[in-house]
């Protein structure tokens, strides 16, 4: 990934605000819309790191309703991944 | 490596079983915190010598400490266990199930130092929670990647995402291997620097394979395709081909992890590729190394000493 032009990582903070947290569903949505950009982007909660290209990651946050959780993504689409991926967790996952 | 400093209630809560802890006073100030793994017997400090106290670790009255305590009057009694409590211990522990003097229950009150009771021996009690402790406060870490067991080899594959970790996991458990985790894998560094891996609870024995979804292994596989925790001895990076892999396997790259150093190699991923048998031998491989096997190595040595016997007309 060091061809990227733009190397530097941005972050956003983000709140969990569907009825049930990041369970599989979810999961899966953010992994399907972070699979779409070639930045590197990572969800960090409590410390904890994970790709968010990984549902097994996601589902070891323990990103429960009304949690906080920092998106982080470094690369040149990075800026464009965050949107999409804030955008998901503004639709709450498309959940009740 | 600084060790990870864990309250009095996570002691508790994992020796509840194991150790047999209960709580006999000073229930509210379990958030006391343990710096150290090993535990101190308050032998010398009850009869007023300090010079070296272990004030940071565990105190455990055993039988003998109480039995002395038992034979003091009780004024001097108090005095002497109230040096002991002011110095800002973690904790107390009592073992044996001796029932505690009254004496110890106040200054737990009074001090803010909760006091433990366990119905084990003292010598096996030390050895357990020693045990415990170095568990509870080793360094951890949550990696990316996939781990194995092959053979008695822990193997974490890495690399990035749909490279095909999992389905080289697959294909190993289907050959008889056993899988610790898949994708996210925990790491402890033991205060021995070695370094085991295991699966996040939540997680634990379930695999995503693109266009299948989660899989549960032991219900699939059996029991015997699964393991709880293993000791790592290989990580093993799937990579886009570059063209500049080692060619000879005698460079040993390595990577650290919770500063112990691991084996690494790097595998470069092409279609047609049996990733799975590769993995494979690079397990067995690395178990002939750690015997003291090294094919690489010994085909170089009899290169060059060839080599450099023809060179000098032998």
């Amino acid at each position: 990934m060091e061809l990227d032009v733009g190397n530097k990582s941005i972050s956003r903070k983000l709140k969990v605000e569907n009825e049930y947290g990041i369970h599989a569903r979810p999961a899966a949505l953010i992994v399907k819309e972070a699979a779409r950009y070639t930045a590197d982007i990572y969800l960090e909660k409590d410390g904890n790191r994970v790709s968010c290209k990984s549902i097994m990651g996601l589902m070891t946050i323990e990103g429960f309703p009304g949690s906080w959780v920092t998106l982080i993504a470094t690369g040149s689409d990075a800026a464009d991944a965050l949107d999409s991926l804030e955008a998901l967790f503004v639709a709450k996952f498309h959940e009740a | 490596m600084k060790m990870r400093e864990i309250t009095v209630q996570r002691l508790l809560d994992q020796g509840a079983d194991s150790l047999k802890l209960k709580v006999l006073a000073g229930e509210d100030y379990l958030s006391r915190k343990v710096q150290e793994t090993a535990m101190n017997r308050p032998g010398l400090a009850l009869t007023g010598f300090f010079t070296y106290f272990a004030h940071q670790r565990l105190q455990i009255f055993g039988l003998a400490e109480l039995t002395y305590l038992k034979n003091l009057e009780p004024a001097e009694r108090r005095s002497r266990l109230e040096a002991v409590f002011k110095q800002q211990i973690p904790g107390v522990v009592l073992t044996r199930k001796r029932r505690a003097i009254p004496e110890i229950l106040e200054l737990a009150a009074a001090y803010q130092v909760p006091v433990l009771c366990t119905s084990m021996v003292t010598m096996d009690f030390v050895n357990a929670c020693t045990v415990m402790l170095d568990e509870l406060t080793a360094p951890t870490k949550r990696v990316q990647g996939t781990t194995l067991e092959l053979m008695g080899i822990g193997v974490l594959l890495r690399g990035d995402p749909g490279i095909g970790k999992s389905e080289t996991a697959l294909a190993l458990i289907e050959r008889g291997y056993s899988l610790v985790s898949d994708d996210v894998t925990e790491m402890r560094r033991t205060s021995q620097g070695r370094l085991f891996c295991w699966a996040n609870d939540m997680t634990r024995y379930h695999m995503e394979i693109r266009g299948l979804g989660i899989i549960h292994v032991p219900s699939l596989f059996g029991v015997s395709a699964i393991r709880r925790q293993t000791e790592l001895d290989l990580v093993i990076d799937l990579t886009m081909p570059t063209g500049e892999e080692d060619r000879t396997g005698v460079l040993q790259e390595t990577v650290d992890i919770l500063g112990v150093s691991v084996p690494l190699i790097m595998l470069p991923v092409r279609s047609g590729r049996d990733m799975a048998n590769i993995v494979e031998v690079a397990a067995l491989n690395q178990k002939l190394k750690e015997l003291g096997h090294d094919a690489a190595k010994e085909l170089d040595d009899k290169i060059i000493s060839r080599l450099n016997g023809v060179g000098r007309g032998q």
